[in-house]
């Protein structure tokens, strides 16, 4: 990649509330193909109400950069078609929600699948793809 | 609304003529316009092509109800749950004890089926929606949260 | 630990028992984050359950709550709870039934749900609770009381309800069940059905209860029960060294921070599919499809046994062999 002046410019950064759900189509690419493009549309994807896209200056198909306290990952905008009333996001249950969650679970083994707290801003970076998501330290 | 090509793939693609048009691409095109009929390809209706046919039926059906009855089956949505089977007045009474009570059809009788996890429609003429005594039925329509049939 | 279970069949679930039970290891299972202690509860007899069937042909008043049946158990509403005619309720859904949704989000199931689909704030399950125990005991609840009063009222008149217990409502009350049985317990015409996604968890919650009284997170050795057994906490605490999973993909459900020390660990992964799990296994022996390429039995969620008929060959073991297998060679 060359030099992209925008990269250093920082984008605004906004506070958050994601919530996971289960959408039929993203599991059914799954059961076709955990590592296919389909797969990766369909789950490396933020859906926001129209209020909080027009509140934070995003578009459909911009792609953001969310980031909790235990990870980060790009994703693409995706508008919410229901009517929603704002201040929650949606993400479906995939990988990439799961690098948000935390691993505290106040010793209870209950991750907060459903509750996480996380920051979003513009990015230019290329979506994050499966692969990324299984490198691990010490072993790939 | 199916692709020329998509039904042109499901054709045998032999060019054999023997429906009277010169190429097989020609009487795909034939029948998009609803110009042929498919039982028209007298080769198709051999037990090889058996499944080819039945996936023509499909896509050429939602649209040959939607002239009678204005039903459009959009494919593309439907996420072949099959609301729309058990609850369909028809079905219930041609399939008492198949769709009326949640299992798959057990008969042709009935106007929905999911063939390959997408709805399709068949026996249109039986729709409430259809004939002299037509009701303005949703029976079908309010149990898609999906929209994947709508009436136009 | 021996982890995964919810795809495998009863029969595999019970030799992967009797494995850990002979290695003196922790056994868990993906109902650990999940419904496990929705089923747990289940099988100690809190609530007032029923078949599926029983639904189909009873009941009138459907409470999806936390649950997008349709989008989780797709056949749920038109095989068994909202669409079909039961025998006790042949005018069908537009007369004889009524379904409520109670959600964070407009699912597909609280768009069937319509004039009845109650909007929550994530984590507001508890108040909703609260507020219908104080609606349905007489009492104006300072949560939303006009819409509570009139969900109390519908609720107290059903012949036969059911409450579909999803996964939003488990992850929002978490350790505080007693609240949702004493809002059962209220509702002496409803019955509780834990709505569950993978095919056979309650069939390994079953069977691992049958042997030691508890659904999931038991250490062998020792003989113990506890959220250190967890796989989420094992692998946080860094408290298990070995770890074999079968037919689940722990490295695509679980918080990613968890996955270093599951990547640095051996791991066995025994899976019909390629998944993020088997990627990084040490070892993945490939097994046969239940259901399609093996035999066995499955238990629905509502309990019922369900036979499984193997349709095709296949040149692959069926998971139940192999654990067989293992315990022949240890």
């Amino acid at each position: 990649m060359g030099i992209d002046v925008g990269k250093f410019l920082k984008s605004p950064e906004f506070d958050i509330r994601i919530t996971t759900y289960r959408d039929i189509f993203q599991v059914e690419a799954l059961e076709r193909d955990r590592f296919g493009e389909d797969y990766r549309k369909l789950s490396a994807c933020i859906m926001l109400s129209k209020n909080d896209l027009h509140r934070m200056g995003f578009k459909p198909g911009d792609r953001v950069k969310v980031s909790s306290h235990s990870g980060s990952i790009v994703v693409e905008v995706k508008e919410s078609k229901r009517d929603e009333p704002g201040g929650l996001a949606f993400m479906v249950n995939s990988p990439w929600s799961n690098a948000l969650v935390s691993e505290d679970t106040g010793g209870r083994g209950m991750p907060e699948f459903k509750e996480i707290s996380a920051k979003i801003a513009l990015t230019k970076d290329n979506v994050t793809t499966i692969e990324e998501l299984m490198e691990f330290k010490g072993k790939i | 609304m199916p692709s020329v090509m998509e039904l042109y793939q499901l054709l045998p693609r032999t060019n054999c003529k023997i429906c009277g048009e010169s190429t097989c691409m020609a009487f795909a095109v034939a029948l998009l316009g609803r110009k042929r009929k498919i039982i028209e390809c007298t080769p198709i209706l051999s037990e090889n092509f058996k499944k080819q046919k039945e996936k023509l039926e499909s896509l050429l059906l939602p649209s040959a109800g939607a002239e009678e009855t204005g039903m459009i089956v959009h494919p593309e949505l439907c996420t072949g749950c099959g609301n729309c089977v058990v609850a369909c007045p028809v079905d219930v009474a041609n399939d008492p004890k198949g769709a009326a009570v949640g299992h798959a059809p057990t008969n042709d009788k009935v106007i929905f089926k999911i063939v390959d996890g997408k709805v399709i429609a068949s026996n249109i003429r039986e729709c409430r929606r259809f004939g002299k005594n037509r009701v303005l039925c949703y029976a079908c329509i309010d149990p898609c949260p999906v929209g994947a049939i709508e009436f136009v | 630990m021996l982890f995964g279970w919810s795809n495998s069949t009863c029969e595999a679930q019970i030799n992967g028992i009797r494995l850990a039970k002979k290695m003196g290891a922790m056994i868990d299972d993906t109902s650990s984050f999940c419904q496990g202690m929705l089923i747990e509860k289940v099988l100690q007899n809190k609530f007032k359950t029923c078949s599926l069937e029983e639904i189909r042909d009873k009941a009138d008043v459907l409470v999806y709550w936390g649950s997008d049946a349709q989008d989780s158990e797709p056949r749920h509403l038109s095989r068994f709870s909202y669409f079909p005619r039961g025998q006790m309720r042949q005018r069908g859904y537009e007369e004889d039934r009524l379904a409520i949704a109670i959600d964070v989000r407009e699912s597909n199931t609280a768009k069937i749900c319509k004039g009845h689909f109650y909007r929550i704030s994530p984590k507001g399950d508890r108040e909703f609770i609260f507020a219908l125990m104080d609606a349905l005991s007489g009492k104006v609840p300072s949560y939303e009381p006009k819409k509570m009063l009139e969900l109390a009222a519908i609720m107290k008149k059903a012949e036969f309800g059911a409450i579909f217990v999803g996964i939003g409502l488990t992850y929002s009350i978490k350790n505080d069940f007693e609240i949702l049985v004493s809002l059962a317990d209220m509702l002496p015409n409803f019955n509780i059905m834990p709505m569950i996604g993978h095919y056979n968890m309650r069939g390994f919650n079953e069977a691992l209860f049958r042997e030691t009284g508890f659904v999931n997170r038991v250490k062998f050795e020792g003989g113990a029960h506890d959220a250190k057994y967890s796989i989420v906490e094992a692998l946080r605490t860094k408290s298990i060294d070995a770890l074999l999973v079968v037919g689940s993909d722990p490295v695509s459900s679980l918080p990613r921070s968890l996955l270093a020390h599951l990547a640095s660990i051996p791991v066995i992964c025994i899976d019909p599919c390629v998944t993020m799990t088997s990627k990084i296994a040490t070892v993945t022996i490939p097994c046969a499809v239940a259901g399609v390429e093996a035999a066995g039995t499955a238990v629905r969620m509502d309990g019922k046994i369900i036979e499984l008929s193997k349709i095709l060959e296949s040149n692959y073991p069926s998971d139940e062999r192999i654990l067989t297998m293992f315990m022949e060679a240890l």
